[in-house]
């Protein structure tokens, strides 16, 4: 450290850092150095899945992603099905993406509110934050939850679409269409915004690949690389939206990738509403397993209760590795079963946290000033990377 | 006799001296405090109403929460104030002091009516223009005395934003002064009567709105204690009274130049109501008033629109922008002057 520098320490108390800390190194403004500095929430979820039954673990990969939950459930789920060797009715793909859309739908509005208050913006926060209520109150009508919905079960999901649903979500689209116009107005392209975010934090294409960066933050910088594209889960393969790349790069670039990502779900949405098999949401060899009285009663009133064969699920030995795209980028689980109820070796890799080392690559350079401009860009959420 | 003789002669000096009325009633404390509990309150209603919230209400409900801002204060008033044991003691209590009473100085000195002033001076413009120069200097001093390394930055930023405004207020004041060859407040006033300065000299009127904007830290020009960055900014070590009037001061300096504004550009007192003399011989004034209230709610719903700027984006507004525009109010003032005489 030489006279001219200064050290700074950003967090973990610090109100814009978030549940980590930067350990930055400052030439007058200018960023000589940054490190983040990972690990303050780490939960312990690969050990912990390694004590617990297979249907244990759908609600825990939840808790270390807030704003994106079914995307997390949804990838283990997929995992555990390749070990079981079934694959879910169509109807029950078709909840699956509905569930996943709207969740990705309500993430992205968390993380243009966290970038309204990082870059002074009280506005975009709070109107993101209620209009995120709008998708959670949907999916709460969905699944019963608000936010942890462990919606997405081995073989099905865990209820089917109730009463009323098309007409209230084609009215909650109406209304997100209409107050993205009002964003776009007062946020996206309020003056101040483009100058605090053009041109800042800006990720080459090159880099983003060599570094290993997942989601809108990779197709900010050009790649087209989208999983649900490249390998289609659920009921990605039948429906027909766009991947959105965008060339720039910059901070701007990766918010409005993510304001494009909102419009594309809500295509999903739409088409998912329109296209929806009939049909069971439970694979039928655990239907079978479900009492026949039992079994009326979910006809009726569409919800599932668990066959007494999911306590005690009890895969064959193998491994299965699955992926899915979740909100923030790639989700990763890699399962290994040795034929006993828990799994012996539970791997999940997560969107923040490959995209952390972006802050060491992208902050340096930069003014002190921007490091919540790429924050806020990056949509990083520690407990998410330390899981 | 004797007692009621005293009463009359201290409502007197209080009430109709001007010398003490001002600085102590209107334009002076008692106002300042009473609209510091109304547009801190205001601010936060404002802000509420975009953001589709309640903002205050439970501190009497009834009136929309208008005393949460007392409640506030008193908190303040009773809370400890920390002082950390690492700082510079002096430095660190007398600063927020220093910097209210510097930024409230300036307002005694204000005419309230056209008779009615505290400073009889052919130079009450330059005096009031000094005095508020004098402010920023504690907001750099409490940043190093708060050894701090965000306070530091803190007022680090501070000082050059100070740097990059005070030029263009100055050249500004003085161009809409050129134009009635007059550096006394009150004679400038009382020529508005026909035409109001901004419509004399339009540049300048913007240049001295947008320098109050930048330099009482309205967004999007909230940079100093830019929370996500530098936590407080120059005030990140205080609690308490201390930091009451820290966040006080920067309202107090809003309201002078505010106050300022109407009176150089709005016309003052212009157009006056004479019955209102008749209350009290400083009553006219509240025409002034209201003008600066209709600038300081503008200042204030800024907040609900903007996300702030970076400092070194403040700066190039101050040099390449604001700077420009005061050499151009200048060069405007004297084309009036020399068309119109």
């Amino acid at each position: 450290m030489s006279e001219r520098t200064i050290e700074l320490y950003i967090g973990p108390q610090h109100p814009g850092s978030g549940h980590m800390r930067f350990d930055i190194t400052l030439d007058g403004d200018i960023i000589v150095k940054a490190e983040p500095s990972i690990g303050y929430v780490h939960r312990s979820v690969e050990k912990i899945a390694e004590t617990k039954t297979y249907i244990q673990i759908a609600p825990l990969v939840e808790r270390p992603s807030l704003a994106d939950t079914v995307n997390p459930n949804l990838g283990y789920i997929l995992a555990l099905e390749k070990l079981l060797g079934i694959e879910a009715p169509p109807r029950a793909q078709y909840l699956r993406t509905l569930a996943a859309e709207a969740n990705r739908i309500h993430s992205h509005f968390y993380g243009i509110g966290i970038l309204g208050i990082m870059l002074g913006s009280s506005t975009a926060f709070m109107w993101a934050f209620a209009d995120r209520e709008i998708m959670i109150e949907l999916l709460q009508m969905l699944t019963g939850a608000r936010i942890t919905y462990s919606y997405v079960i081995p073989g099905g999901v865990r209820r089917d679409l109730p009463v009323g649903f098309k007409e209230a979500a084609e009215k909650a689209l109406r209304y997100l269409e209409r107050r993205l116009k009002d964003y776009e107005k007062l946020f996206f392209e309020n003056p101040v915004t483009v100058a605090r975010l053009k041109g800042v934090g800006v990720l080459k294409k090159e880099d983003a690949i060599a570094l290993g960066i997942v989601g809108p933050n990779l197709r900010a910088s050009g790649v087209h690389y989208d999983v649900r594209r490249i390998e289609p889960y659920a009921a990605y393969d039948d429906l027909d939206f766009e991947v959105v790349v965008k060339k720039e790069g910059d901070s701007y670039a990766r918010l409005m990738a993510r304001v494009e990502e909102i419009k594309q779900s809500m295509r999903i949405i739409r088409q998912v509403l329109e296209k929806i098999p009939d049909g069971p949401i439970l694979h039928e060899k655990y239907y079978k397993m479900i009492p026949p009285k039992t079994r009326k009663q979910i006809e009726e009133t569409g919800r599932l209760k668990f066959p007494a064969a999911f306590a005690t699920l009890k895969p064959p030995k193998g491994e299965a590795l699955s992926r899915v795209e979740g909100a923030r980028g790639e989700f990763l689980y890699y399962v290994v079963s040795d034929g006993s109820p828990r799994p012996y070796r539970f791997r999940m890799v997560s969107p923040s946290f490959r995209n952390v080392w972006l802050f060491a690559h992208l902050l340096p350079g930069h003014r002190l000033a921007d490091i919540p401009a790429i924050y806020g860009s990056i949509d990083y959420f520690p407990p998410c990377a330390d899981r | 006799m004797q007692v009621s003789e005293i009463i009359s002669w201290l409502i007197n000096l209080l009430f109709y001296k001007p010398e003490v009325f001002c600085p102590i009633f209107y334009p002076g404390l008692v106002t300042i405090l009473a609209l510091l509990i109304f547009i801190i309150w205001l601010e936060r209603k404002i802000a509420a109403k975009v953001q589709l919230r309640y903002g205050p209400l439970y501190v009497t409900r009834k009136a929309g929460g208008i005393l949460q801002l007392l409640a506030d204060l008193l908190r303040y008033m009773f809370q400890e104030p920390i002082i950390p044991k690492t700082v510079d003691k002096i430095a660190f209590i007398a600063g927020p002091v220093l910097l209210f009473a510097t930024a409230y100085v300036p307002a005694a000195l204000l005419p309230a009516t056209a008779e009615f002033t505290g400073l009889r001076s052919e130079l009450s413009l330059l005096a009031v223009l000094a005095l508020l120069t004098l402010a920023p200097i504690f907001d750099i001093i409490i940043g190093w005395g708060s050894n701090n390394k965000f306070s530091l930055i803190g007022s680090m930023r501070e000082g050059y934003i100070v740097m990059s405004y005070e030029i263009p207020m100055f050249l500004s004041t003085l161009a809409i002064a050129m134009v009635y060859g007059s550096l006394n407040i009150v004679e400038i006033v009382e020529m508005q009567s026909r035409c109001w300065g901004i419509l004399l000299n339009p540049i300048a009127a913007a240049t001295f709105l947008l320098v109050a904007l930048i330099s009482t830290a309205r967004f999007p020009f909230e940079i100093a204690e830019a929370e996500t960055e530098i936590v407080m900014g120059p005030y990140t070590e205080y609690s308490g009274i201390l930091y009451g009037l820290l966040m006080g001061a920067s309202y107090v300096k809003f309201y002078v130049l505010s106050m300022l504004f109407a009176l150089l550009f709005l016309g003052g007192w212009h157009p006056s109501i004479t019955w209102l003399e008749k209350i009290h011989p400083a009553a006219p004034g509240l025409v002034v008033f209201i003008k600066a209230l209709i600038i300081m709610v503008f200042g204030i719903f800024l907040r609900a629109v903007y996300p702030r700027f970076r400092v070194d984006q403040a700066i190039r507004v101050g040099w390449h922008l604001l700077f420009m525009l005061s050499m151009l109010s200048i060069a405007y003032s004297l084309a009036v002057i020399w068309l119109v005489g």
